[in-house]
């Protein structure tokens, strides 16, 4: 078996990359606090107050990042983790712009063919969300972003961290429903954009339309489906953990994705949701995500 | 390194697991898995999902399976020059190939064989060897 494990995307313009953007448009630690070798890290990140929102997987997010930068440090910044599985990820609370999240990884194995790690984010104490045995296949750092630039960039978060409320959100994505069976299924496409600052940042030398992002729209259309079973209500059906995610291909800029979302029962209080993502018929992601079955005050932090 | 035997009795018995791991990974039903079935070719398996098989698989059976070592385990003690030359697995690479896939079909074995097409020769049973290995050595070393 060899790896890489992706298929390659296309190049992006380098015109339309603005060099601020690189560390600020989808980076999501400020600081690491603590920081063991190739083993674990602590770190923060402090969601921008002016920002709309901040959903689960941009938390999920945080706590990749994270694991990413133990990981290309354990390796000399050969490789950097691209796409992911994540086996389970537990949704415990939604977080708010203004707070700020603790991070925690643990790694469980990590060499140039992958990294294996669990993690949390928490804030103020109370944990939001929990990754369990989380898979990153690692593929060649020059072929993303400047070595130099990861490990200054590294050396930065460890020692002041960088200016907090570098980002700025990311704009709505367009997402167009054209099959649509109340609370059972939806089918959608997503155009990912031409150009965005996030792909400044994810990454410079090739950008790629982050996994987080796609998870967030799928969810989403998950909790329309399950909001539809609902009735009226007045918050959003809650996320309760995400499983068999898996990204099987880089998304490039302007490539149309098609979505889908489907109902399935997984129990008394749960219900799940089967996601996909394809490309030219080509499964490129896939997930399962349950969600609370009864509408029940949102909890928050 | 010499080769570790693997006795189909041995194969039988991690088979059930291997089956259901597999099955996890590859979000399919356990009775789609059988021990013969290519998993490219068969199953739709890409190379993410043999990582992905390969950690499930070490956390079942609470072993170390060498990611990315699979090709080179197969080529046993022969050089890689004498396995393969310019991404094409020579007669001689065919032979050992043969012998450390024994599970797969003669047929199967086509040639010229490029290097990057030897997973497509994969199957759950290929799997199960390499956890009995994985088992043994780990037994050999406590």
């Amino acid at each position: 078996m060899t790896t890489p494990a992706i298929s390659a995307a296309a190049a992006m313009p380098a015109a339309k990359m603005r060099a601020s953007d690189h560390f600020a448009a989808y980076s999501f630690v400020d600081r690491i606090v603590e920081f063991e070798r190739g083993s674990r890290a602590r770190g923060v990140f402090a969601i921008p107050a002016a920002i709309d929102a901040f959903p689960a997987a941009f938390v999920a997010e945080a706590v990749g990042q994270l694991a990413a930068w133990v990981a290309m440090d354990a390796i000399e910044f050969r490789g950097r983790p691209v796409a992911a599985l994540a086996t389970e990820t537990q949704f415990r609370r939604d977080v708010r712009p203004g707070q700020t999240l603790q991070l925690d990884v643990g790694i469980l194995s990590c060499d140039d063919e992958a990294v294996a790690y669990n993690g949390r984010a928490s804030v103020g104490g109370s944990e939001v969300i929990t990754l369990i045995d989380c898979l990153g296949p690692m593929l060649p750092v020059t072929d993303f972003d400047s070595p130099d630039a990861l490990r200054e960039r590294l050396q930065l978060l460890r020692a002041e961290g960088a200016a907090p409320g570098r980002f700025r959100g990311v704009a709505s994505l367009p997402v167009n429903v054209h099959e649509h069976e109340r609370g059972v299924a939806i089918r959608a496409t997503l155009d990912v954009p031409a150009d965005a600052p996030f792909f400044a940042d994810h990454f410079p030398r090739r950008p790629v339309f982050p996994a987080t992002l796609l998870l967030d729209a799928q969810m989403k259309l998950a909790a329309t489906l399950v909001g539809e079973t609902q009735g009226t209500q007045r918050e959003a059906p809650r996320l309760l953990r995400a499983t068999h995610v898996k990204m099987r291909s880089f998304i490039a800029p302007s490539q149309r994705l098609e979505l889908a979302a489907e109902l399935s029962p997984a129990g008394t209080d749960v219900v799940r949701a089967m996601l996909s993502a394809k490309t030219d018929g080509r499964l490129v992601a896939s997930a399962r995500v349950d969600l609370a079955a009864r509408a029940d005050d949102e909890e928050l932090v | 390194m010499a080769e570790i035997p693997v006795t189909q009795q041995e194969i039988d018995a991690v088979y059930p697991k291997v089956a259901e791991t597999m099955a996890d990974a590859l979000g399919c039903d356990v009775d789609d898995i059988k021990p013969d079935v290519s998993l490219i070719e068969g199953l739709d398996a890409e190379s993410i999902d043999f990582l992905d098989m390969v950690f499930r698989l070490e956390r079942a059976f609470k072993i170390k399976i060498p990611r990315g070592k699979i090709v080179e385990n197969a080529r046993g003690d022969l050089p890689e020059a004498e396995f393969e030359q310019g991404g094409i697995v020579t007669e001689k690479g065919l032979a050992q190939l043969r012998e450390y896939l024994s599970e797969v079909a003669p047929d199967r074995f086509r040639t010229p064989m490029k290097v990057a097409d030897i997973p497509r020769l994969f199957t759950p049973t290929t799997f199960c060897k390499l956890v009995v290995r994985a088992q043994k050595e780990a037994a050999a070393a406590a």
